[in-house]
């Protein structure tokens, strides 16, 4: 009689094992069948995905782009805030369908993660205070907040191994700590830097030095293996580049009547250099 | 699952269980001290001091600890004059009895003040909790063997309180261990966040949280053996209290 | 700018803070942290008494297993155990788990496993003679534990009850770790975006933590206050296993 309670958890067990086995259909039906596209994005990076102080809800161009792909499957959006850390941990674990997070594509990560086509270019800046970073080569000697997950933060590790690196959750906490005084610059994409820089306070003691230390694409995270869902995606983008509106998109957060003007360089189906 | 780490990873792991084992002393040593403190304190005559005792043990006691982590990195640094921070950021090598120790990143200073925070109000109410358990017949027989109040506490209550509180004394050290974790959040390179880091990196989540998983529970292992042998054998023995 | 407006400017953030996006979307914040501990304690209560009752009852290897496996859960730091939930339940189960169930199973199990402790104490402290007596007037083993331990050691325990769940209302802010939107959560992001306000918003996340968790011991010192008749169905199934003891021996014809 002791044992009943142990022997029915057991076999509840076992006969969910058995039952999910059979079921592992494509990603896209799921989807499709389910009505919602789950998809994490930042909500702490503008204006990739933040949060609009009026609405309460988060906004931004992952987002838009996001919204475009759920409209072209007909099914709802569901946005699940995440940090750059946490991103493959969502996607793996099946917590989320796709990831529009300014993900940054890299071969590394290709053995985890399929991408689109990618979707935007940027390069590892710095942003510190004014007057103290002029160059890369005094990277080795500072302290660099970073954020966790990012490949700013393995970039900057890999080509200036004498730099400290100090690893955050989020670029916000990162600059947090360079505004307190606990690291000397920040590190993260120019376009996430001109961004962050536009909506602090005290800007005019921050300045973003010209120089750049790689060249990346972003793309959309899609499940490994998952290539009706990662072709859906893929026919979107190039989709929105075509009728003009990715060019809107980009006009609305990064355009010149925006708060972090940035001219467009990349387009959706470009060529890129290695 | 397959493979192990890279070196570079392990070593990446290890330097952060390192850190962890640094940082966990440090806060249980300060927190013991404090915690004793506080102890006492609970007890005062003064109304003043136990009212205040007892308001310190409320605000963090009752309050998570990633809370207030983030207060000592990210708020009270702005507190602090520009000076103090350029001050506590820069590398001062310490020289101590002809050892040089590193200097402190202002992440682990404020990870060892909120853990020492935190830790101190529970460690304070085991030493509370272990005075209390002292019968007070201890304290009249000493006082009528003509003892001064302070030969009192420290020959006779004390070491029988001390003895009281070590079990659940070592199990607040134990949880200093396992609180050191979340220092993760305030950007200190303990064991959790090299784990993750390497997570990141190499996608062995498997190899990366296994190990940090059993360096944690090696350690709880080893305090708990320690309690062990401190029980049995060590200081205390059978014998223990006023002779 | 008066209070009220003050108060006007600041209500879509404290309302955000509150509930999260609810309705427009899934809840969040405060009220998310008090739905993860209600819900966190009654699974980690259930656990508890069922691993207390199976240390109090078994002997030799299996209980040496549940000694070794709550001590397991015991001896992890509670993030860890997050990310393992968070990572392995989705591969255990093969369905899809959300977030919010990790952080919930993780702490349920660790809540379960401290409590299986103090219900084991709370056991021993009734005292054997509780259960000899309740043995000799006929009860079975579960009855008495059902009828007689229990309800005194019950007593016993709720301390050891209260503090466990005051630790995991602070554990749910580990949620944040892994971007469940509870208040943590929530105040960090709008720490992010307003960047200069960290003191104030991290003394007001302390501050409502305070509150629920002072209430919390508040209102459980209040319940124990009053003076509950728990004893009553298990003094009532004592009496009546007295009579019919009687009665079977008159019956049988005393010697």
């Amino acid at each position: 009689m002791k044992f009943q309670p142990f022997a029915a958890a057991a076999a509840i067990v076992v006969a969910l094992w058995a039952v999910s086995g059979a079921a592992h259909a494509d990603r896209l039906d799921d989807i499709k069948k389910a009505g919602v596209l789950r998809v994490a994005t930042f909500d702490s990076n503008p204006p990739f995905g933040f949060v609009d102080p009026k609405s309460n809800q988060i906004v931004g161009l992952d987002v838009d782009y996001a919204r475009a792909v759920a409209k072209r499957l007909n099914v709802k959006l569901e946005i699940q805030p995440t940090n750059p850390a946490n991103r493959i941990a969502f996607l793996t674990s099946r917590k989320v369908d796709l990831v529009f997070a300014n993900f940054t594509i890299t071969d590394e990560r290709k053995k985890e993660v399929d991408f689109s086509t990618p979707y935007f270019a940027s390069g590892t800046q710095f942003l510190a205070k004014k007057g103290v970073l002029k160059s890369a080569q005094q990277l080795n000697a500072l302290r660099i907040g970073a954020a966790k997950g990012t490949t700013n933060e393995q970039q900057v590790r890999t080509q200036f191994p004498g730099a400290t690196i100090v690893a955050y959750d989020d670029t916000p906490f990162a600059f947090a700590a360079l505004r307190a005084g606990n690291v000397q610059a920040i590190t993260q994409d120019g376009p996430k830097l001109v961004a962050l820089l536009a909506n602090v306070p005290d800007k005019t003691n921050y300045e973003i030095p010209p120089f750049a230390i790689s060249n990346d694409y972003e793309g959309v995270g899609v499940p490994k293996g998952e290539t009706r869902l990662l072709n859906t995606v893929d026919d979107t983008l190039k989709g929105l580049e075509a009728n003009g509106t990715a060019a809107k998109i980009y006009d609305q957060w990064f355009g010149p009547s925006s708060r972090a003007p940035l001219p467009r360089l990349f387009r959706i189906g470009d060529a890129q250099k290695s | 699952m397959g493979n192990w780490l890279e070196p570079k990873y392990t070593q990446l792991i290890l330097h952060g269980f390192m850190t962890t084992l640094v940082l966990s002393v440090c806060a249980i040593v300060s927190s013991t001290a404090l915690g004793f403190l506080l102890g006492l304190a609970r007890h005062a005559r003064r109304r003043a001091i136990t009212r205040a005792a007892a308001l310190y043990v409320l605000t963090f006691r009752n309050s998570p600890l990633l809370v207030q982590l983030l207060f000592w990195y990210f708020g009270a640094a702005t507190l602090l004059p520009q000076a103090w921070m350029s001050w506590l950021n820069t590398p001062h090598p310490l020289a101590v009895g002809g050892l040089t120790f590193a200097w402190p990143s202002f992440e682990f200073v404020a990870g060892w003040v909120g853990l020492t925070c935190y830790a101190t109000t529970f460690v304070g109410e085991e030493f509370r909790a272990g005075m209390q358990g002292v019968p007070r017949g201890q304290q009249q027989a000493a006082a009528a063997l003509g003892l001064t109040p302070f030969a009192t506490f420290r020959y006779v209550v004390l070491p029988q309180a001390l003895r009281i509180a070590l079990p659940p004394l070592a199990g607040q050290y134990m949880n200093i261990v396992k609180n050191s974790s979340l220092t993760m959040a305030i950007g200190l390179a303990e064991l959790s966040y090299a784990s993750r880091q390497v997570d990141t990196e190499t996608f062995k989540t498997f190899q990366a949280f296994g190990a940090a998983t059993v360096l944690y529970i090696a350690t709880i292992a080893v305090l708990e053996a320690a309690l062990l042998v401190v029980r049995r054998g060590g200081a205390y023995g059978r014998h223990g209290g006023a002779r | 700018m008066s209070v009220l407006e003050q108060l006007h400017e600041w209500w879509p953030t404290l309302r955000y803070l509150l509930l999260g996006s609810f309705p427009q979307g899934p809840l969040g914040g405060a009220a998310l942290t008090v739905a993860m501990s209600i819900v966190s304690a009654l699974l980690s209560a259930l656990a508890g008494l069922a691993g207390g009752i199976a240390l109090a009852m078994t002997r030799g290897a299996l209980h040496f297993l549940l000694v070794a496996v709550i001590g397991l859960f015991r001896a992890i730091p509670v993030l860890l155990l997050i990310f393992w939930t968070f990572f392995l339940m989705p591969m255990l189960l093969h369905i899809d788990v959300p977030g919010l169930a990790c952080v919930i199973c993780a702490l349920a199990l660790i809540g379960g496993a401290y409590l299986s402790h103090s219900v084991q104490a709370g056991l021993a402290a009734v005292g054997a003679a509780q259960q000899q007596a309740a043995l000799s007037l006929g009860m079975t083993r579960w009855q008495a534990l059902r009828y007689v331990q229990l309800p005194q050691g019950l007593r016993i325990m709720a301390p050891s009850f209260v503090n466990q769940w005051v630790t995991l209302i602070k554990d749910t802010s580990l949620a944040y770790i892994v971007g469940v939107p509870e208040f943590t959560f929530l105040a960090t992001q709008v720490n992010n975006r307003l960047m200069v306000y960290p003191v104030q918003i991290f003394l007001f996340v302390a501050f409502v933590y305070l509150v629920l968790c002072s209430t919390l011991q508040w209102a459980v010192g209040r319940l124990l206050r009053k003076p509950r008749r728990i004893g009553s169905k298990g003094a009532a199934l004592a009496a009546r296993a007295v009579v019919e003891h009687r009665a079977a021996r008159h019956d049988a014809g005393s010697a």
